[in-house]
């Protein structure tokens, strides 16, 4: 497993993209794999935040969905925003999301063989 | 030595400024000042999350959500290691817990006359700050002063210390010096 983070607009999917030749069709938008679950020929997942944030509105524990993804398929490439790098918010739900994202991202950067932080575009190594 | 780590919420700085604070300490006094003042339960909870990562690491806890100047006293006289957590809280309770606001300038100098007190009292000091800073949102005065006060508080620190140290989901990034764990 491999993991692209950043923070907004930074060109994090065309630098995957590119990096892996990986082509546009096996990437899986995080909303649709909410719904739909992940097959075979899937290679990226992105906007993985939005997977987190979804599972949480839906009561849904994302830890448990994001280590049973993980174990069928443990090629997959998770492309993320980072969202922890801002004032503390007012509302509740926010601050968990911020939180639970913050720690799953820990958790699979810990069993990542490849972790990469982009910004502007340009792809960083940090593991 | 001086140490500052940041990151954002969830990052895992406090994780690793507690490793790296283990590997520093060696035999020497290790203490935790805790800045946090617990006003409910979601404070609380995080409180004991942060017992919990740091029980039986041999961490000495003193809370001190204001006037940093005071814990030299509470401190033995033997080789010491500090982790101050975190810099966010310390700033934002000098700033907003007195019956009224303090000027920011007002704040970042007391703070940083604190912390150079704090620094020649120990051994290691080590300071975990929080990146609040990129969430691209426009703030009110008092929030705007706050990161204004942060701001400089982490400049004037970086400057001062050793190591700085970003922590990105768990994993240690060098912004200056090389990271201590």
């Amino acid at each position: 497993m491999e993991l692209y983070i950043g923070g907004y607009a930074q060109g994090k999917l065309n630098y995957v993209l590119k990096q892996t030749g990986i082509p546009m069709d096996k990437v899986i938008d995080a909303l649709v794999l909410a719904e739909r679950g992940i097959s075979e020929e899937i290679g990226i997942v992105n906007h993985f935040h939005l997977f987190v944030r979804n599972c949480l509105r839906e009561g849904k524990s994302p830890e448990d969905l994001v280590e049973a993804i993980i174990a069928g398929n443990p090629q997959l490439i998770i492309i993320s925003d980072e969202v922890g790098n801002g004032i503390v918010p007012m509302e509740a739900e926010e601050r968990e999301y911020r939180e639970r994202l913050g720690r799953i991202l820990c958790g699979l950067a810990e069993k990542a063989l490849k972790v990469e932080r982009i910004i502007c575009g340009i792809g960083q190594r940090i593991k | 030595m001086m140490v500052l780590i940041t990151g954002g919420s969830g990052s895992g700085k406090s994780a690793y400024a507690e490793k790296a604070s283990v590997t520093l300490a060696g035999e020497g006094t290790l203490y935790y000042l805790a800045t946090m003042q617990v006003y409910d339960e979601e404070g609380r909870k995080k409180i004991e999350r942060h017992q919990r990562l740091r029980a039986g690491k041999g961490f000495q806890t003193i809370e001190q959500p204001v006037n940093i100047t005071e814990v030299a006293a509470k401190m033995e006289d033997s080789r010491k290691t500090v982790l101050l957590e975190c810099m966010s809280n310390l700033t934002a309770n000098e700033m907003f817990s007195f019956s009224e606001i303090k000027q920011p300038d007002e704040v970042v100098e007391k703070i940083y006359k604190g912390i150079g007190l704090l620094k020649e009292k120990t051994d290691h000091l080590l300071i975990v700050t929080n990146n609040v800073f990129e969430d691209g949102i426009t703030y009110d005065t008092a929030t705007t002063d706050y990161l204004q006060a942060l701001g400089k508080i982490n400049e004037k620190l970086a400057e001062f210390a050793d190591v700085v140290t970003e922590v990105v989901v768990g994993i240690p990034v060098p912004v200056k010096g090389c990271p201590v764990a």
